[in-house]
């Protein structure tokens, strides 16, 4: 099967492969799988608990070519982004950037569920921090 | 075109006479077979070829307990999708958490040169996962098929979701058991008896090789 360029490139150099410490302030963890094929996903965020921006993002995906660019161009598209900006970013972004093929469309979506299990990881655990920054 | 277990005669449970199975499935493959339609018309020719490529993949579906628990799911998801319910398995969180720590201690490996010793730890660590997923397997055709087709209407989504969630467990030991043993075979171990590649590559399309793909990768310069 060919992958898209893009892919390819995601997998060769892919950006921001890392982590950061569970129990630091302001980080956000999201460990996510895909039962079909066995593929583990770790995705990291770390928020600015003042401006609630998105300064850095991690990732370390065992898988596919595709569900490593997946997760490579989530953490690219997270940096910079409110918590809410980043809600919003739907595996079909990720489908259309990549041109993923239908078999690697569970890639995209394992992606987004990384985003948001890392979303709802950093507000548990700032569920009191966050409230002032949300009244401003 | 009628399901597969309709195919057999058969209801949508998971205890199937293995025996009488083969059996049916002979008569129809006969009943089928294009050879004894060669003097039938174009269109019952097309029919019997149908039927027999139907019979074979139902058969082929059906005979292997575990594959019959996948089609079943595939089955019933189907029909839960079409009635807006569609069940989604999660794994386990713990074992998620499990499995990104070995394959983790894998990249490791992978990195540094294999001694005696490390080669010794993962070839026990694949072991253990092994038994564990013979278990799990033992539990998907046992138990857990037996619940399935005990189960009235109403407890019938309960007993899917148990048998996907033992699935979706089993395809993770497997991924891992099979790094492991590409780990150890890389390494000159010459005994991975047990641990042959059993993963179903329709299971995984278009994967590519993914021993060193991500390990030699981490940390390369992003221009």
């Amino acid at each position: 099967m060919a992958y898209s360029e893009k892919v390819v490139d995601h997998y060769n150099n892919p950006r921001n492969v890392g982590s950061f410490g569970k129990d630091t302030p302001g980080v956000g963890t999201g460990l996510v799988g895909a039962p079909e094929c066995g593929d583990v996903m770790k995705l990291q965020i770390k928020v600015n608990l003042e401006t609630g921006v998105i300064e850095d993002a991690k990732f370390k995906t065992f898988g596919c070519g595709s569900a490593i660019a997946s997760s490579s161009l989530a953490t690219e598209w997270l940096k910079g982004k409110t918590v809410d900006e980043a809600a919003k970013i739907k595996n079909t972004d990720i489908v259309n950037e990549l041109k993923l093929p239908p078999v690697k469309i569970h890639c995209s979506v394992l992606a987004e569920d990384a985003i948001k299990a890392a979303l709802a990881d950093y507000k548990e655990k700032n569920a009191s921090a966050a409230a002032p920054v949300a009244s401003k | 075109m009628s399901d597969f277990f309709e195919v057999f005669g058969l209801r949508r449970t998971l205890a199937i006479d293995g025996a009488a199975l083969q059996r049916r499935f002979y008569e129809l493959s006969r009943q089928w077979h294009p050879d004894f339609h060669q003097a039938a018309s174009a269109e019952a020719q097309a029919r019997a070829l149908q039927e027999s490529a139907h019979v074979n993949a139902a058969y082929r579906a059906l005979r292997d307990p575990l594959a019959r628990v996948e089609y079943l799911i595939r089955l019933e998801a189907g029909r839960a999708t079409k009635e807006g319910a569609t069940l989604k398995p999660k794994a386990p969180p713990a074992l998620l958490a499990e499995m990104f720590e070995i394959q983790e201690a894998l990249e490791e490996a992978k990195a540094g040169a294999l001694d005696e010793a490390a080669r010794a730890t993962l070839s026990a660590q694949r072991d253990a996962l092994q038994a564990r997923m013979s278990e799990t397997e033992v539990q998907i055709t046992g138990p857990l098929s037996q619940a399935w087709d005990a189960a009235a209407p109403t407890a019938r989504p309960a007993a899917l979701k148990a048998l996907e969630e033992a699935l979706a467990t089993r395809a993770y030991l497997r991924t891992v058991i099979d790094d492991l043993a590409n780990v150890l075979e890389e390494a000159g171990d010459n005994e991975t008896s047990g641990s042959e590649s059993s993963r179903d590559a329709t299971a995984s399309p278009g994967r590519p090789e993914r021993v060193g793909g991500m390990g030699g990768h981490i940390g390369a310069p992003h221009q």
